[in-house]
């Protein structure tokens, strides 16, 4: 199959709809065309389970009234298609009958075209290539001499070609490939199971899967689970010192303090499906955890799997600081979050695919840096965990109370690793956990994953992660 | 023979030609409109068409499934996937596809839902019940799904068939602590109740008024079929054969075994009349019913041709998606309609009959510590309603369901006479029909 990199969008197609939808005069129109390929390749227990690949290409057309929002897409390309869809969407936007009406932050409209650059296109990577990658991580696995069941490993990868334009005057051209990595692994010893479920992703081309190092990390995590299960024993109930891996607070900073600081949940648009949040409008300033609790959310690291240089409505993306030193600072926007706040957006404005709406996401959620180093941590905990990752987590609909049991987890004792410490359980409130950090490490690790919101359902590439953290004082069991 | 059914045809003869010794393709074309409303007003309408066509061929044992969208170059691209599929190497762990003279019966979409115009009105209906019911905030989601299939197998199927259904999604708050939530899913217009379904939502949102927190330790739990619907959706999907495969289920190694009480049955029904019912799997396997728990024991996973070769059985017609998605695995069977049959007794006798206990509307956020032990928690929303000495005593938030799935099952003692389909988001999904059941000393935490 071919790849995207050179190709071209019709962009007076996209123009001439445009103008259609601009006709009826709306507080804003715009016009999304989009081509995309995606390709799967998994192995299970070292043999090939499934190639596969898609091709798709489609619009969207979104009109905003004072009354209401209208969006239709469809993968029919065309201009009458495309006419359809500006009758469609505008109807809708008719019949919205808001209450208040809508109002859009004024933004500049930018023309310019942006792209994530491969060094090896993903195009020109032959399934032999990858299912040789994936059989290859099988038998490093298998080498091990751990009993692993499932050894289900897959990549995936896409490129998305876009082209944006709006009745404001943007004209935003965007290419982005991501690639994936999915591990199940299942390991058995002395009768039990232990089970990681892992995932890799990046923007960018071929070359990204080296970061990863999973001829080493793979071999590696299944020992980790053989030793929990052989060594492992139970944390007693009780109060203990805390450090958390990059894992554990990369997945608290996009749960308990992305999810709640998403400006459409804070506004109630998500009550009925991903719910709402314990932060209010008013919030701004007011404490949520200790002086150590910054959270950025920034789409523009390079080569992150949540990265992107313009939004979904043609907003230049920027680095958001959530909580700042342990204040609520900065909620996620888009245009008509921003203006019910009186605002410029912050460019959160994402959409899985040109079929769905847009809405406010998060891209790279991390903790800031701190200044200890790793080892001083650890080093002054007289009777303390180490949770390193997790396997189940959830926290509910206003993002207040989570929780998070280990994968890997150590007992510390007198400032020293102690042993595996086996499905240690942290059960916590959102203040609970921002407000025990007493310290934060210097480096940063990101983790890759999919954010579910939006109804019908949007799968988001996002990061999440962060320095190792220290909490004093948590209950464990 | 239906205009898709025959493209459908085309595009799998011109795979055949090309060298391909099995070949599916399936041809949908879709139309989704919804209304979406929060804060007690609409906040947008939005509509989808979608039209593909997913082709799936072999050549031997070497293997590869596309989704295009309908181009009119289907044939070449027919031609280059099967050049793709001689170049790839072998899955040796490949059965083949389903081959036989297929019957099907006959589709009948409700025309008027189909038809449909002015769905918003819906909505509204919903919001203004819930109101008059005492909630004072209203959200949630009005869908009218249309979508028309043709499928043609080298083995010998060919069929079309059309789906239609309404379904709404309906959370109301009557406090920022209290809510409840409803749905009404339908194939047929007339049974589309937006004002009960509104009504049920804000009852239920007063009910849950001035929450307590709750407290940990073991409770019986009332389960509503909404709430049963998240641990259906968790526990039907490790029922199929791929996931027993990649060790991410607790079912297996356990046909045959008491994996629920015996009062527990439950069935996989695509045939019955509902939002999912469909005439065959995407292989072009006649649809049927399955009895997958019967009286508390395992009979069967969900098979297609190629997983029932593996564990040496027949397809149970449950083939998934011919190309991955978003919740399934590549060539993964996968439940159409889960089925909870009910039981005799009613949710007022199973209140009376609970000395400390919790009745649960909704949940979110099952999670899995290890798919193959079901050691899970979850996270019940909307009305939790504290039950004390058979009557329910108020309501409580901030708990937590933190227990094992199988110990779930096998925990049910008592199940509703009277059942709902149900269906929100993609937590309670696929849509499914179930009643209200209890569980018996179920473990409930909290965030210390």
């Amino acid at each position: 199959m071919h790849g995207l990199a050179m190709s071209m969008i019709d962009e007076d197609l996209a123009q001439a709809i445009l103008d259609v939808a601009s006709r009826s005069t709306p507080l804003l129109a715009e016009v999304r065309l989009e081509d995309r390929i995606a390709r799967s390749t998994a192995v299970r227990a070292g043999q090939v389970n499934s190639v596969s690949s898609s091709s798709d290409a489609g619009m969207n057309v979104r009109i905003v009234l004072p009354s209401g929002i209208g969006f239709a897409s469809s993968n029919v390309v065309s201009k009458a298609e495309g006419s359809r869809l500006v009758k469609a969407a505008l109807s809708q936007a008719k019949k919205g009958k808001r209450k208040y009406p809508i109002a859009l932050s004024s933004e500049s409209a930018v023309r310019t075209g942006w792209e994530v650059r491969q060094h090896k296109p993903l195009a020109g990577v032959s399934v032999d290539e990858k299912l040789e990658y994936l059989r290859s991580i099988d038998s490093a696995v298998v080498k091990t001499g751990v009993k692993v069941q499932g050894r289900y490993y897959e990549l995936k990868d896409w490129e998305i070609l876009g082209y944006f334009v709006n009745s404001e005057g943007a004209r935003i051209r965007s290419f982005v490939p991501r690639i994936t990595m999915g591990a199940y692994n299942l390991v058995s010893a002395k009768g039990e199971t232990e089970q990681s479920l892992m995932e890799w992703g990046a923007s960018g081309g071929w070359e990204k899967k080296d970061d990863w190092n999973l001829l080493e990390v793979l071999p590696d995590e299944v020992v980790m689970l053989k030793n929990q299960i052989e060594k492992g024993k139970r944390v007693g109930p009780g109060k203990y010192d805390l450090v958390c891996g990059p894992e554990v607070v990369g997945i608290a900073a996009h749960e308990s303090c992305g999810h709640p600081m998403e400006a459409d949940r804070i506004l109630g648009r998500e009550m009925s499906q991903a719910g709402r949040s314990f932060v209010s409008p008013d919030m701004v300033g007011q404490k949520v955890g200790s002086e150590y609790a910054t959270v950025i959310d920034d789409p523009t690291v390079p080569g992150t799997y949540g990265y992107y240089a313009y939004d979904q409505e043609g907003v230049k993306a920027r680095p958001r600081y959530l909580y700042k030193k342990g204040l609520i600072n900065e909620f996620l926007h888009n245009r008509e979050t921003a203006s019910r706040f009186g605002i410029q957006s912050n460019g959160s404005s994402r959409c899985e695919t040109y079929l769905r709406e847009p809405i406010v996401r998060m891209a790279n959620t991390f903790v800031a840096p701190g200044d200890f180093q790793e080892d001083e941590l650890i080093g002054s905990i007289k009777q303390g965990v180490l949770m390193r990752s997790f396997t189940e987590w959830n926290i509910d609909d206003k993002r207040y109370n989570q929780k998070y049991v280990s994968r890997e987890a150590y007992f510390i004792k007198d400032g020293e690793l102690a042993g595996p410490a086996r499905k240690c359980t942290l059960e916590i409130t959102t203040p609970g956990f921002w407000g025990a950090i007493d310290a934060v490490s210097r480096k940063v690790e990101l983790s890759s994953g999919e954010c579910g919101k939006g109804d019908p359902m949007q799968g988001m590439a996002v990061t999440n992660g962060g320095p190792m953290i220290r909490l004093r004082e948590v209950s464990l069991r | 023979m239906t205009r898709l059914s025959e493209f459908a045809e085309r595009v799998m003869e011109a795979s055949r030609k090309a060298g391909a010794t099995d070949a599916i393709a399936e041809v949908i074309e879709s139309h989704t409109q919804q209304v979406r409303f929060s804060n007690s007003q609409i906040d947008a309408m939005n509509s989808w068409t979608e039209n593909h066509l997913a082709l799936f061929v072999a050549v031997g044992k070497r293997v590869v499934s596309s989704d295009v969208r309908i181009l009119d170059s289907a044939e070449a691209f027919a031609r280059d996937l099967v050049e793709t599929a001689k170049r790839t190497p072998p899955s040796k762990s490949y059965g083949g596809i389903a081959s036989g003279k297929f019957k099907y019966r006959t589709s009948r979409p409700d025309r008027k839902l189909v038809q449909l115009k002015g769905p918003s009105k819906f909505a509204l209906d919903a919001i203004s019940a819930a109101e008059r019911a005492g909630a004072n905030n209203v959200g949630g989601t009005f869908f009218v799904r249309h979508e028309r299939v043709g499928l043609a197998s080298s083995g010998g199927a060919l069929g079309s068939d059309e789906r239609a259904s309404v379904d709404l999604s309906v959370r109301a708050f009557a406090q920022p602590e209290a809510s409840g939530h409803a749905v009404c899913c339908t194939p047929r217009l007339s049974g589309m109740d937006a004002r009960m379904t509104g009504e049920r939502a804000g009852e239920l949102a007063v009910r849950a008024k001035n929450p307590l927190h709750g407290g940990q330790g073991r409770a019986d739990l009332i389960v509503e079929p909404l709430c049963l619907g998240s641990f259906v959706q968790s526990t039907s999907d490790m029922m199929s054969a791929l996931r027993v495969e990649i060790s991410t289920s607790m079912f297996d190694k356990k046909i045959g075994k008491k994996v629920a009480s015996d009062e527990v049955t439950l069935v996989d029904d695509p045939t019955k009349a509902s939002t999912t019912a469909r005439l065959f799997d995407h292989e072009g396997v006649p649809s049927r019913r399955n009895v997958m728990i019967k009286d508390g024991t395992l009979k069967t996973y969900f098979h297609n041709t190629s997983t029932a070769k593996r564990f040496k059985t027949k397809t149970t017609a449950n083939a998934g998606p011919l190309t991955p998605t978003a919740f399934t695995f590549a060539a993964q069977p996968i439940p159409f309609h889960p089925i909870v049959v009910s039981g005799d007794w009613t949710v007022d006798e199973m209140i009376a009959d609970t000395s400390h206990g919790l009745l649960l509307n909704n949940t979110w956020y099952t999670r899995y510590q290890n798919y193959a032990t079901g050691e899970f928690s979850s996270i019940p929303r909307d009305a939790i309603l504290a039950v004390e000495h058979g009557e329910v005593v108020g309501s409580v938030k901030n708990v937590r369901v933190s227990d094992n799935m199988l110990n779930f099952w096998k925990s049910i003692d008592a199940l509703s006479k009277d059942s709902e389909e149900i269906y929100w988001w993609d937590e309670a999904a696929p849509p499914s029909d179930l009643p209200t059941v209890r569980a018996r000393a179920m473990n409930i935490t909290r965030s210390s």
